[in-house]
């Protein structure tokens, strides 16, 4: 059957979002430019442009999609016609993704991930009513045993019961996590999103500046500027509040006995569901701004890689500002299995040592390019050597926490560890999960016994986690314990 | 740590002196031409800065690839069994290498002309995120080896 007929004219609005920046340019900025690239860009352009119009509108009635058998029939191509076959079994991931476009006319888009590769290997539904989108995500997860589809399906699809509630997809499916108002707050502080406002101040100074010199009377005033200044800082934050809320706010977890469920977005609404077997790990990350309001980004590391553009939040992350206890009980309640250990083995002294010896290539590089260069910042003369000198304290900075924060466990087929300074993360694996281990000593290390790991995951790309400096005991038994792997491959 | 078991070929300090002979008098002749075209063409002094920094670094690496062919054919250890590969190398940073029979995905050996003089065959084996070689076994040794391999890594796992 033919896709929704608003595909078009989603397309089309799509083609004229590309574009209008182009249009622009030829036809309003350069319209009298006898510059060729711009004589000749118009006619191509607009060839271009009904090219493209031409082809989504005929494509429209050529491209087909029909599914028999628990397999989806998907024809493309105008010119070149193909006629895909991909059986339900080889979809991994479901996403339901409602842009703004969408909203407005109360419909919503699907992607469905594929186990395959190349550009074909995601299945796109752009434009979908959303009884439609229900159906399909419904028949797709239907598991092959209970299956309810039957193979005349696709002639009554048009009449499907509208009323299907979106909650039948995930029937039985817990919610976990939603973020209160407080938590929001919270996360607008520690994104740091309001300081978004400082370029944009200052873009205005730039346009303003001459305003503001001829009235600078007013500004001699300190009470002015002061409350002037309160007012830009009260903008600003509430900017940040603002965003955080919108791109955070309508924000939910949850889960079945087989996948995890994100919602999020309150404008530009999307889904995803990732399937809780192909987790193949999990990282905790935070920053100085979160470490300082106990507040963690969790990301699931996982075999399955989405293709769904999503600027802003990657789409394994859980959620970038959650308290770092709710933090570990939803990782136990999400990924059963799974354990966040709170006591952990800490680095020896050595590791201290270890850590302060070792050469930064970044200070010592930077160094020598500033004692060349000598740039004067801000018209004064030595700061090639204070530049370099803040270089070296943040770098010590940055070892020192490292040391502080590094702190490692095994426990029976899990391994976590801490490591990082001014960003720290925590790694958390199943053994079966490591598809590689290996350690490596350089010649300082050998002569303060120690040793750095690294493991390996499935992901895309493969997954890489080193701990550094951790003494050869652990590493010893750490290569005891990746020995016994079999075990856990045997008991699945 | 105890050493793993077997070595590789006692052939392979040979092999890398002769490539990395090659390799240096390569070097010392695109130096050379630089060095020429430099005068030639007059190019400013800072690139004549540059490329005696080059010939020092050259220099120092023709004498370190002179002494560490023995050190690196000492430090190379493998070892297979039915569940891991291991291998273990470096002179001044050691690695060593744990990977699963499971998750390897391909085996092959490859002789270049310098081995194939020295009637070796290196094998690299292939993961599904990496891929490591053995950089020197005798040819029937590698051959096995690649065979051994093969059929260890045939075992199916459960896990995917």
């Amino acid at each position: 059957m033919r896709y929704h007929p608003m595909v078009i004219l989603f397309q089309i609005y799509q083609l004229v979002k590309e574009n209008v920046l182009f249009a622009l340019v030829l036809f309003v900025f350069q319209k009298d430019s006898d510059f060729w690239l711009f004589v000749y860009g118009k006619y191509v352009f607009v060839a271009y442009v009904s090219l493209r119009f031409i082809y989504i509108v005929s494509s429209w009635f050529v491209e087909t999609y029909e599914w028999q058998d628990r397999t989806f029939y998907l024809k493309k191509g105008v010119l070149t016609k193909k006629t895909m076959t991909i059986p339900f079994s080889k979809i991994q991931n479901v996403t339901k993704k409602t842009t703004l476009f969408h909203k407005l006319f109360g419909l919503t888009s699907l992607y469905f991930e594929t186990v395959l590769d190349g550009e074909d290997s995601t299945i796109v539904f752009p434009v979908v009513t959303k009884q439609q989108a229900t159906k399909i995500v419904v028949m797709v997860n239907v598991q092959e045993g209970k299956e309810v589809v039957k193979e005349k399906e696709k002639e009554k699809t048009e009449k499907v019961d509208p009323s299907i509630p979106e909650q039948e997809v995930r029937s039985d499916s817990t919610i976990h996590y939603e973020p209160t108002s407080k938590d929001l707050l919270k996360a607008s502080f520690t994104s740091l999103s309001f300081l978004i406002i400082i370029p944009i101040i200052s873009g205005l100074y730039d346009i303003f500046e001459s305003f503001i010199t001829q009235y600078q009377g007013i500004f001699k005033d300190s009470l002015s500027i002061l409350s002037l200044s309160i007012v830009v800082v009260i903008i600003a934050i509430s900017i940040g509040v603002i965003r955080t809320f919108l791109k955070y706010g309508e924000y939910r977890i949850s889960s079945n006995d087989s996948r995890i469920f994100i919602d999020r977005g309150v404008v530009e609404k999307s889904q995803f569901a990732i399937e809780k077997r192909k987790v193949q790990g999990i990282e905790i990350k935070q920053n100085v701004m979160t470490r300082m309001f106990g507040l963690v980004e969790v990301t699931l590391i996982s075999s399955f890689n989405p293709e769904v553009e999503d600027s802003d939040v990657s789409v394994n992350s859980l959620y970038p500002f959650l308290p770092v206890k709710k933090a570990y009980q939803l990782i136990e309640e999400l990924l059963p299995g799974y354990y966040v250990h709170q006591s952990m083995q800490r680095l020896a002294r050595a590791s201290l040592w270890m850590k302060l010896i070792k050469p930064s290539w970044l200070w010592l590089i930077a160094t020598a390019c500033l004692i060349y260069f000598k740039p004067t910042v801000f018209k004064i003369e030595s700061t090639w050597w204070l530049a370099s000198l803040v270089l070296l304290i943040i770098v010590v900075v940055n070892r020192l926490l490292d040391y502080w924060h590094t702190k490692y466990l095994i426990a029976g087929d899990q391994v976590q560890w801490w490591h990082g300074g001014l960003v720290s993360k925590l790694f958390l694996t199943k053994r079966k999960n490591i598809i590689e281990m290996g350690y490596s000593q350089s010649v300082l290390q050998r002569i303060l016994k120690l040793g750095s790991i690294t493991t390996m995951n499935r992901s895309n790309p493969t997954r890489i986690e080193t701990v550094a400096d951790v003494p050869t005991e652990f590493i010893q038994s750490f290569q005891r314990w990746y020995k016994d792997r079999q075990a856990d491959i045997h008991n699945q | 740590m105890n050493p793993l078991e077997n070595r590789v070929s006692e052939k392979f300090p040979k092999v890398l002196i002769t490539s990395e002979t090659i390799g240096n008098i390569i070097g010392f002749i695109v130096l050379g031409v630089l060095f020429w075209l430099k005068e030639h063409f007059e190019w400013p002094t800072w690139i004549g800065w540059v490329l005696i920094i080059l010939l020092i670094l050259c220099i120092i690496g023709t004498v370190w690839s002179y002494v560490k062919p023995r050190y690196v054919y000492q430090s190379w250890r493998y070892q297979v069994d039915e569940t891991y590969l291991q291998l273990s190398y470096g002179v001044l940073n050691k690695e060593w290498v744990t990977v699963p029979m499971t998750k390897i995905q391909a085996v092959t050996t490859s002789q270049g002309p310098i081995m194939r003089a020295y009637q070796l065959r290196s094998i690299k084996v292939e993961t599904m995120g990496s891929s490591h070689e053995i950089p020197a076994l005798e040819e029937e040794v590698a051959l096995q080896l690649r065979e051994q391999i093969a059929t260890y890594a045939q075992l199916k796992e459960v896990d995917e």
